[in-house]
């Protein structure tokens, strides 16, 4: 696993508070960001919160001179501790990624595709919940869109053992819904 | 079991440094498994995705939904007032009798003279049930028969228009004699 990953979609230069490219970069995260937050178990309103103090964070981060390596790394790991800190109890908030009954809607789909679409992302998201919190954590870092070298930051573990871990939560994830 | 299967996933990522990437590549074109696992994972991946958006799309504000409904809703109320703001209310014509008559020889005395008197209203009360009782006991064989009574056996000439007819029930005794007349309205 290299440890030297690639850095960033968005070719960022030096970032100064307020400017263009703190704009640009959050069109570029506000999304996965939100969709993080919201699979993690927050509402869409607080993720919108969380994305938005977050951003007020990076604005005084970079005002204050702070270290600009790994900004999409930093600005995941702040969105996390903060969506941490509303939790009123974080084991039970974060462990209901999907509620059971959730109703998946799918656009452009006939009824029969659409109650198998539904029956499928069922079935996924109770292989979902038989994962652990870092495995699951792993997984949803990386989709939107984190190196491994990221994701170890936000998460606070090694980039190899991100490495193990997704590769074990797939495994898994193939073993218990061949999707 | 091939040593190259617990680096698939982050080959796929591209986390791998390129001589690692290399080695699993070549490796990858000649195992049929190795195949099928990069196929599963990638199938995986794209299915996490849409895990992904389905929980924020089931998680969306529903308000929004409703202000289509909201809005299609108080359009259609104000159609329907303004529909009935805009239809006339148009008053039921009266006919002169006089004028229904023409000229011809009509006494003078029958509509303008006598004022008509309005049959008050008169609430009915549902009998006690005893009563009802007796009520449903009493009718028994005597059949209503309906006939139609020309208005020149009923009123003076010229009181009503030619050519009306009242609706009468008739009940017949079991004797065969008439028992009862009842006008219908």
């Amino acid at each position: 696993m290299s440890d030297d990953s690639v850095p960033l979609a968005l070719p960022l230069p030096r970032l100064a508070a307020g400017s263009a490219e703190v704009t640009a970069l959050y069109r570029e995260l506000s999304k996965p960001l939100r969709r993080y937050l919201v699979c993690l178990g927050l509402t869409s309103d607080e993720a919108q919160d969380v994305v938005q103090d977050a951003f007020l964070s990076l604005q005084r981060h970079l005002a204050s001179g702070g270290d600009q390596e790994n900004i999409r790394g930093w600005v995941f790991r702040v969105a996390h501790n903060l969506a941490r800190n509303r939790q009123t109890s974080y084991h039970r908030r974060f462990g209901e990624t999907l509620d059971e009954g959730k109703d998946f809607p799918a656009a452009d789909a006939t009824p029969e595709q659409v109650v198998l679409e539904k029956e499928k992302l069922r079935r996924f998201a109770a292989a979902i919940r038989s994962l652990t919190t870092s495995e699951r954590g792993c997984l949803l870092l990386r989709a939107g869109g984190l190196r491994y070298r990221e994701i170890g930051e936000v998460l606070g573990i090694a980039t190899s053992t991100v490495g193990d871990t997704v590769e074990r939560a797939m495994k898994k994830l193939a073993e218990k819904c061949n999707v | 079991m091939c040593d190259a299967k617990a680096k698939l996933v982050a080959w796929l990522d591209r986390e791998l440094t390129p001589d690692d990437a290399s080695t699993v590549e070549r490796h990858v074109e000649g195992c049929h498994e190795c195949r099928r696992w990069v196929a599963t994972y990638e199938r995986m991946s794209k299915t996490f995705d849409a895990y992904c958006d389905a929980v924020m799309a089931a998680k969306a504000p529903r308000r929004a939904r409703w202000a289509p409904v909201l809005v299609g809703a108080l359009i259609a109320a104000a159609a329907v007032c303004l529909a009935f703001l805009r239809t006339r209310v148009v008053p039921p014509t009266v006919i002169d009798p006089r004028a229904a008559l023409g000229s011809a020889a009509v006494p003078e005395l029958p509509l303008a003279t006598q004022p008509i008197l309005h049959k008050p209203m008169i609430r009915r009360r549902r009998p006690a049930p005893h009563i009802r009782e007796l009520a449903t006991q009493e009718q028994p064989m005597d059949a209503a028969i309906q006939i139609a009574i020309p208005a020149e056996a009923m009123f003076p000439p010229g009181a009503v228009p030619n050519g009306i007819s009242f609706i009468a029930d008739l009940r017949i005794a079991p004797d065969g004699s008439v028992k009862q007349v009842r006008l219908r309205q």
